[in-house]
């Protein structure tokens, strides 16, 4: 079934095919919703579980999200406004003082690929930034990076400036220093292990409001 | 003696690595975001391009760079005392301990926190007492001002141990409090120009730019007449490409970039080349320093600024991805330490670290001089001579005869390696002495060494102009104290 093979290209890491079976899909006259629900996000679950098994790599789960992206770019002129619709709105970035792109990118990626919007703030983001974005895009969620012990306070800092507006967004914590007792202790609604489990996480949040 | 030696790169691979550095350096060049650096590379002849920040070294400009590099550097403790060179009259190693780690575990009670002034304290005095460790770096110190953080770490290095102090800023703000900090601690300016009390730490940000801060780093170091660690932080598959040597070429390029900097500013300042190669856990993305291929990239980055370049180098000899000071820790520090000792780095960094540099343990530091002792002693090598030939002895010995009471074995029997804390006690012996296992002695010397008196402090006037330095720091940029 030709579901099924989108769903197989995108667990192969093969962008192209892909978006080529995703446009015979369109042309076929196949519905949208199944493209999106059965192929696309269907196979990015695999890749989130098959990743958090360690079957999977990071460059593999990284490739997989692009492929599926492309294919949900081509579908989504054929969105209606409520398939279109995101899961959730997250704004990330890493926090300020910390010039590391890696950890968050690829959290992002995963997001996107897991049906969210997200808003990349980049590096060395201050909390003045987050809150702005925050309320422009009217995130359901802000993530916040940091990989330097330097800039964990940063990251405590931003926390405390987004709980001043109290419809803020839920917040989510990552990055090699963070941890559990870290996220709790600062006042975030949860710490992502990985990008799977910041994706399950964002999930979760998102249905709890 | 013949000093042994390892090789990952021959020599014709070692030539190759050096032109490709030299072509990215002119062909896709390092950004960097300091006005007055790039105004000063510009003017000695680099290409800057004035929107992207982006600076291209011409080779000719960079071998000019090179040949002007200072290729030794002095760096010395308190009052002028403790001189370290490099390179080593013995071809040795200068051991450091680990930087900026923000997780302690406590000798006492094992468990783990953040470490506090009162552990940054004690382990700088630690670190006074242990032979083999030469310089000290500050860990990241919970409980302080933020802003100003690094400077309690330095001062708590200054205050408690005579050796020479490794400085990693963790703001431009910082950069100048911390060198004044320093030269308050030498007795002026000049005494700390004259005999470096402290050297510090400018890192590159991987892939091929440095920022403000860093740049700063070298502005400030050479006003100061401070010897600056020009440092790449290079991780395999994330911030560098996933195979060692093209991560390795890389670091070595971001590495130049810095000596460039550095020589425009102050041709005078030394330059220790400081690559320091992570590798990206393919599974996870996690970064890992003591990785079978971290490792190697360490001992090739070494070969090729060392024998590539003629550089003073640096990097990780000690250290473990592992979070606990375990089996897994004591097997990777070793392997790392052997490794990059006999790749002939001149300076051994991560001392008592674990965790990939986020925690230091005090009992780990005790084992880790322990190990530099051993590795120091490996990395002196075998005399094949007359003597040690002994060719007489093995000529006159009987069959079945043995060689204990020789003249010859009496004369060298105090040469071998004796250990502190290693054991090599039978089980019963070792049961009856119930010393435990290699930690339950590292921490019965770590104990020892707190418990003896504080080193010498230093004089009043002293204390007091470092203490005003700190408390305008706080003061200025966290706007307490």
């Amino acid at each position: 079934m030709a579901l099924d093979d989108i769903y197989d290209s995108i667990l192969g890491f093969d962008a192209e095919r892909t978006a080529e079976l995703v446009r015979a899909e369109l042309a076929a006259g196949t519905e949208v919703r199944a493209i999106l629900d059965e192929a696309l996000i269907a196979a990015m679950d695999e890749v989130g579980v098959q990743f958090s098994e360690g079957v999977l790599f990071v460059p593999e789960m990284l490739m997989a999200a692009m492929a599926m992206k492309g294919g949900l770019e081509i579908l989504r002129p054929h969105l209606s406004a409520s398939e279109a619709k995101p899961a959730g709105v997250v704004v990330i970035g890493t926090v300020k003082g910390d010039m590391h792109d890696i950890g968050k990118s690829l959290v992002g990626m995963m997001l996107e690929g897991s049906g969210f919007q997200v808003i990349d703030l980049g590096i060395d983001v201050p909390a003045e930034r987050f809150l702005a974005a925050a309320e422009a895009h009217q995130a359901d969620i802000v993530g916040l990076s940091a990989l330097l012990t330097t800039t964990m306070p940063a990251m405590q800092a931003t926390v405390t400036r987004l709980r001043e507006r109290n419809a803020g967004p839920r917040i989510i914590v990552g990055g090699a220093p963070v941890n559990q007792d870290f996220a709790e202790r600062i006042g975030a609604d949860g710490y992502g292990e990985d990008a799977p489990g910041a994706v399950a996480l964002a999930r979760r949040l998102v249905a709890d409001r | 003696m013949h000093a042994p030696k390892v090789s990952f790169l021959p020599p014709d691979k070692i030539a190759v690595m050096r032109g490709k550095v030299l072509e990215l350096l002119e062909q896709r060049g390092v950004q960097m975001e300091h006005p007055e650096v790039t105004r000063r590379l510009a003017k000695a002849g680099a290409a800057v391009d004035g929107d992207t920040s982006n600076v291209r070294f011409p080779a000719a400009f960079m071998e000019e760079v090179l040949a002007r590099a200072p290729k030794r550097v002095e760096l010395f403790g308190r009052d002028g005392a403790g001189r370290l060179e490099i390179p080593r009259p013995e071809g040795g190693f200068l051991l450091r301990t680990g930087t900026g780690a923000h997780g302690y575990l406590d000798p006492e009670t094992g468990s783990y926190r953040k470490v506090t002034a009162v552990d940054a304290a004690a382990w700088a005095r630690l670190a006074d007492g242990l032979a083999e460790v030469d310089f000290c770096a500050f860990p990241f110190i919970d409980g302080v001002p933020v802003p100003s953080a690094d400077l309690h770490g330095l001062m708590a290095v200054l205050g408690n141990t005579g050796k020479h102090a490794w400085i990693q800023p963790y703001t431009a703000e910082s950069i100048e409090y911390l060198l004044n900090l320093a030269a308050a601690a030498a007795g002026g300016e000049q005494a700390l120009r004259d005999s470096p009390r402290v050297s510090i730490v400018a890192t590159a940000l991987t892939p091929l730019s440095v920022k403000f801060i860093d740049l700063e780093v070298i502005r400030l170091a050479s006003r100061f007449g401070v010897p600056v660690h020009a440092c790449s932080l290079p991780s395999a598959a994330g911030t560098a490409p996933i195979t060692m040597p093209a991560t390795v070429l890389m670091a070595a390029a971001e590495i130049l970039a810095l000596l460039a900097a550095a020589q425009v500013m102050e041709p005078a300042v030394p330059v220790i080349a400081t690559p320091l190669v992570f590798a990206l856990d393919m599974r996870t993305g996690r970064g890992l320093q003591s990785s079978v291929e971290a490792m190697q990239g360490a001992a090739a980055a070494v070969q090729l600024m060392k024998q590539g370049f003629g550089l003073p180098t640096h990097t990780y000899g000690s250290g473990t991805d592992s979070p606990v000071a375990d089996g897994q820790s004591m097997a990777e520090r070793a392997l790392l330490g052997l490794l990059t000792g006999l790749a002939r780095a001149d300076i051994l960094g991560g001392a008592g670290q674990l965790e990939v540099a986020t925690a230091i343990s005090p009992v780990q530091l005790c084992i880790d001089d322990e190990l530099a002792a051993m590795t120091r002693r490996l990395l002196r090598g075998l005399e094949v001579d007359e003597d040690t030939l002994a060719w007489d002895e093995l000529s006159a010995v009987d069959p079945g005869g043995h060689f204990l009471a020789t003249q010859h074995t009496l004369r060298h029997c105090r040469e071998g390696f004796l250990p502190k804390l290693f054991t090599r006690l039978p089980r019963d012996a070792w049961e009856t002495k119930g010393e435990g296992d290699l930690t339950a002695r590292a921490h019965e010397r770590c104990r020892a060494l707190l418990s003896e008196p504080a080193p010498e402090p230093l004089p009043e006037d002293t204390r007091k102009e470092m203490a005003a330095i700190v408390a305008a720091a706080d003061r200025r940029l966290a706007g307490t104290g």
